[in-house]
């Protein structure tokens, strides 16, 4: 994992007027990994993107790529390729010229380009149809094209800017799995934006979550699901429910209506303390035995298929959000007991001191 | 439908005029009559043959030319800096780049006509031009404007990460694309220019004096239908100006008309 | 996140350059004209004499004081026609189910707008004039005919701003009115009309400011006895020769049109036109 470095980014800093677009990022990408830049729109994300491509200038801070600053550095200079969610084709250009576009700004012949056009538009599965205008192609044809348009000249990073947003379900779904094997293919550093933690989760080798202008969490898939470091990713990854809580001793904590619950996070909790507790849907037991069993009332009952959402309501007003493999027997309305094992609560790790804001 | 005769009634009355020009540019007598009493081309030999209206012609090209060919590269230069970099003072900008529109045609022409007098070029050629760069500008402004707004700006970023400079992307993108724009922006150049009449009667002498001028001048002091031909030849050539146009822009998008396109 | 965070090319003040000489240019002939007005009138003599507020009090004077009214009653007359006029071909241009038509009424629309105020003035004065129409009160020459021919004159503008308006009315909202029951009638008095009123507003707001200062149409149309602001403006320069006391008439033009045109535009709440 711990590569070279290709593309770092050192205390930048980009305001708007009074809004602090992005707030002293610190960011290294390594050779050949995928890092994702997840947050809700706002966050910061699609402009550290247009700062690494050069698009937007920063107000401090450096940014260098193989250990050359590049600040300064127009984007036509960066060698970079940038795949636009709007795709950004040339409309009055065949597909085939919009691929060519790069290489004959690189001086290449005209002949050249021809044979690196066709095995760029083969590695998207799209042979042959260099003669066609982009606006006759699919949503998902023409992002093709537009990856191919930047792969083809043999960028050193690949930067995408939400480039399955534009996509339905579906297609966005195999478009997925697809870019994943050709960044695999090729091995080339990617830096993917995008406000869907699903796509974030599946394609990244490493997340980025940010807000604010700040990046909260910068770690592996699983690390940023199982261990969100603040409060704001968990909250952002996963549909989770927060309970504040107050800790009695090390292992017990108290609910604001009284109840008590059994808490194993690995480590002892600091007596006296008021915490945040993180539960994952997938967490919660309904009907259950095993540790910290309550009594709650079924609020809501929602069938999405291949699981369940519950909504249940505990004695002290508290809500929690349950997931439920395949289809429940239940009623808005309906008495049961749930349960969470001591084990499945997070706590979102503390902030340095100083960063109180979010 | 009651609402469709309303409608026709109303271009019947919009196409009114049009009709009895082209009847009487046809008459074969110097007094209007209906039906007409014989058809015959000798208004059109009168038109075409009439020295002062050929010296007028010849200036009309030269000064519509000239202004055009000069308005267009100033209003889309102005277009590109008000849409794309929005400076400050935008909305001011844009204000005084269309005042030529709102100020009065005689007070834009008498204050031509003091300059042009305190110049000493009255007679010249010059005097017109700069006044018609002034007068066509808004037109070149607004329909370039429209054009660079409809531009995606992505697209110049796409070409600047694909290595094109500022000037090639400007040179293989921006341009291309906004060619329809600078098109609709040279015809209503041209057609502004070869019409204008109020500010251009003020800084006309016989000398250099433009067609719409020279026509004033044939109106106020003869009566015979020469005038019906030479106005029908106007309207045929704008009609397949505005045809043609419509064939190759589609005017309605221009001027933001029906449907989402 | 923002689309001119760093625009391409060249300074935006090197590209503004050529326009702002361009109304420089501008802005000495109208100082030129300004100046003119406050100076003093020598008769059979282009030369002027020192500053003098003469020409600004002869504006003042009963004769002059009718054109002037004569010039607003005159347009606004004209605004209101042409506006009810032009609303229902906006209608049917922005309504158009297919392009052929719509092509059609453009054309239609635009051709008298290109064609130039002379051939159209000309051709109303055949119009008016003519000897096979026999119009039952006596129009050419006469205040009645200007009005038709100014009319006439600013319909393709009012046209053209109006079926933008309205093509900005997504037609759900009229459906929607539909569906609740509303009749076509009550459609058009309820939904169309109202959110079309700001191209209602800008439509009348230049059509009023053109008309202020018409001069072709009063000219020809008028023979010499209906006259308006820009005839008078005219016969004082170009057949008098006094510069001066035209100047101070075309000065008070332009400060009354570039004035009702902002007293309306705030009353209206457009930002200009």
């Amino acid at each position: 994992m711990m590569a070279r470095t290709v593309v770092q980014l050192e205390r930048v800093t980009k305001s708007y007027g009074a809004v602090r677009a992005l707030d002293a990022i610190e960011l290294a990408v390594y050779e050949g990994e995928l890092l994702s830049l997840l947050g809700p729109s706002g966050c910061g994300k699609t402009t550290t993107l247009n700062v690494i491509a050069g698009f937007v200038e920063p107000d401090a801070g450096r940014v260098s790529i193989d250990g050359s600053d590049v600040t300064a550095v127009p984007a036509y200079r960066r060698g970079l390729g940038v795949v636009f969610q709007s795709y950004a084709l040339f409309p009055h250009m065949t597909v085939g010229d919009n691929v060519a576009f790069g290489l004959r700004e690189r001086g290449m012949s005209r002949r050249d380009a021809a044979t690196r056009v066709g095995e760029a538009l083969a590695l998207v599965r799209l042979p042959g149809m260099a003669d066609a205008r982009p606006q006759q192609l699919s949503g998902g044809m023409q992002q093709r094209v537009a990856l191919a348009r930047a792969l083809v000249i043999r960028p050193r990073v690949l930067l995408l800017d939400e480039p399955l947003a534009a996509l339905d379900k579906k297609l966005r779904e195999d478009m997925r799995a697809e870019l994943r094997d050709i960044q695999k293919t090729v091995g080339i550093t990617t830096i993917f934006v995008t406000h869907d933690q699903h796509e974030a989760l599946g394609l990244s080798d490493r997340i980025a979550v940010m807000n604010a202008g700040r990046i909260e969490q910068l770690g592996v898939p699983r690390e940023i699901y199982e261990r969100p470091a603040t409060r704001f990713v968990a909250d952002f990854i996963g549909a989770s429910s927060v309970l504040t809580a107050r800790v009695l001793d090390g292992q017990t904590v108290e609910l604001p209506g009284g109840l008590r619950l059994a808490v194993d996070l690995g480590r002892p909790l600091e007596p006296g303390r008021t915490v945040e507790l993180i539960v994952r849907p997938e967490r919660v037991q309904l009907g259950g035995a095993g540790g910290n069993a309550m009594a709650a009332t079924v609020a809501s009952v929602m069938y999405l298929g291949d699981h369940t959402e519950v909504r249940v309501t505990l004695a002290g007003g508290l809500r929690i959000l349950a997931a439920v493999r395949g289809a429940v027997a239940l009623n808005a309305g309906d008495a049961i007991t749930v349960a969470i094992a001591p084990d499945a609560f997070l706590v979102p790790g503390e902030r340095p001191a100083g960063e109180g804001r979010g | 439908m009651a609402g469709r005769l309303v409608v026709a009634a109303l271009l019947l009355f919009m196409t009114l005029p049009t009709v009895v020009v082209i009847v009487a540019s046809f008459n074969a007598t110097a007094i209007l009559s209906f039906p007409p009493q014989g058809v015959s081309l000798r208004w059109y030999e009168n038109a075409l043959t009439y020295p002062q209206f050929r010296k007028a012609a010849v200036n009309s090209v030269i000064v519509t030319a000239a202004s055009a060919l000069l308005a267009l590269p100033v209003g889309t230069a102005a277009a590109l800096a008000l849409v794309r970099h929005r400076p400050r003072a935008a909305t001011a900008l844009n204000a005084m780049l269309l005042s030529p529109l709102v100020i009065p045609g005689v007070a834009a022409g008498l204050g031509f006509l003091i300059v042009a007098a305190g110049l000493g070029l009255l007679q010249s050629r010059w005097i017109l031009i700069v006044a018609h760069v002034v007068l066509v500008l808004p037109f070149v402004v607004r329909s370039v404007a429209v054009s660079v707004a409809n531009l995606d700006p992505m697209l110049e970023r796409a070409a600047a990460s694909l290595g094109a400079s500022p000037w090639r992307a400007f040179r293989r993108v921006t341009l291309p694309l906004l060619r329809p724009g600078l098109f609709a922006a040279l015809l209503f150049a041209v057609i502004v220019s070869m019409n204008e009449f109020v500010v251009s009667l003020f800084i006309s002498t016989r000398v250099n004096e433009i067609l719409p001028v020279a026509m004033f001048t044939y109106v106020v002091n003869y009566t015979d239908p020469t005038m019906a031909a030479l106005s029908t030849l106007f309207i045929a050539a704008t009609f397949v100006v505005v045809f043609v146009a419509d064939r190759l822009l589609d005017l309605s998008r221009i001027f933001q008309i029906g449907g989402r396109h | 996140m923002r689309g001119t965070a760093r625009p391409s090319g060249l300074p935006a003040f090197l590209l503004l350059a050529p326009s702002l000489l361009v109304l420089a240019i501008f802005a000495v002939a109208l100082g030129a004209l300004f100046q003119f007005a406050f100076l003093e009138f020598i008769p059979g003599s282009l030369k002027t004499g020192g500053l003098t507020d003469k020409n600004f009090r002869a504006v003042l004077a009963p004769q002059y004081l009718r054109y002037i009214w004569d010039t607003v009653v005159l347009s606004a007359a004209t605004t209101v026609l042409a506006l009810v006029a032009s609303y229902p071909i906006a209608y049917a241009l922005a309504r158009a189910e297919s392009r052929r038509l719509r092509s059609l009424l453009l054309v239609l629309t635009l051709a008298p707008f290109f064609t130039g105020a002379i051939v159209r003035t000309y051709a109303w004065m055949l119009v008016l004039g003519s000897s096979f129409i026999t119009w039952p009160v006596k129009l050419l020459f006469e205040p009645s005919g200007v009005l038709v021919g100014l009319v006439h004159f600013s319909m393709p503008t009012m046209i053209l701003i109006l079926a933008a308006a309205i093509s900005h009315v997504d037609t759900t909202y009229e459906r929607a009115a539909a569906s609740l029951g509303a009749s076509p009638r009550r459609i058009f008095w309820r939904v169309t009309l109202p959110l079309t009123m700001p191209g209602v507003a800008s439509g009348s707001l230049v059509v009023f400011a053109w008309t202020f200062s018409a001069f072709p149409t009063p000219e020809l149309l008028g023979g010499g006895k209906v006259k308006m602001i820009a005839n008078v403006v005219k016969d004082l320069a170009l057949d008098s020769f006094n510069w001066p006391g035209s100047a101070a008439f075309a000065a008070v033009a332009l400060v009354l049109t570039l004035g009702l045109l902002a007293l309306l535009g705030r009353a209206i709440g457009t930002r200009g036109v």
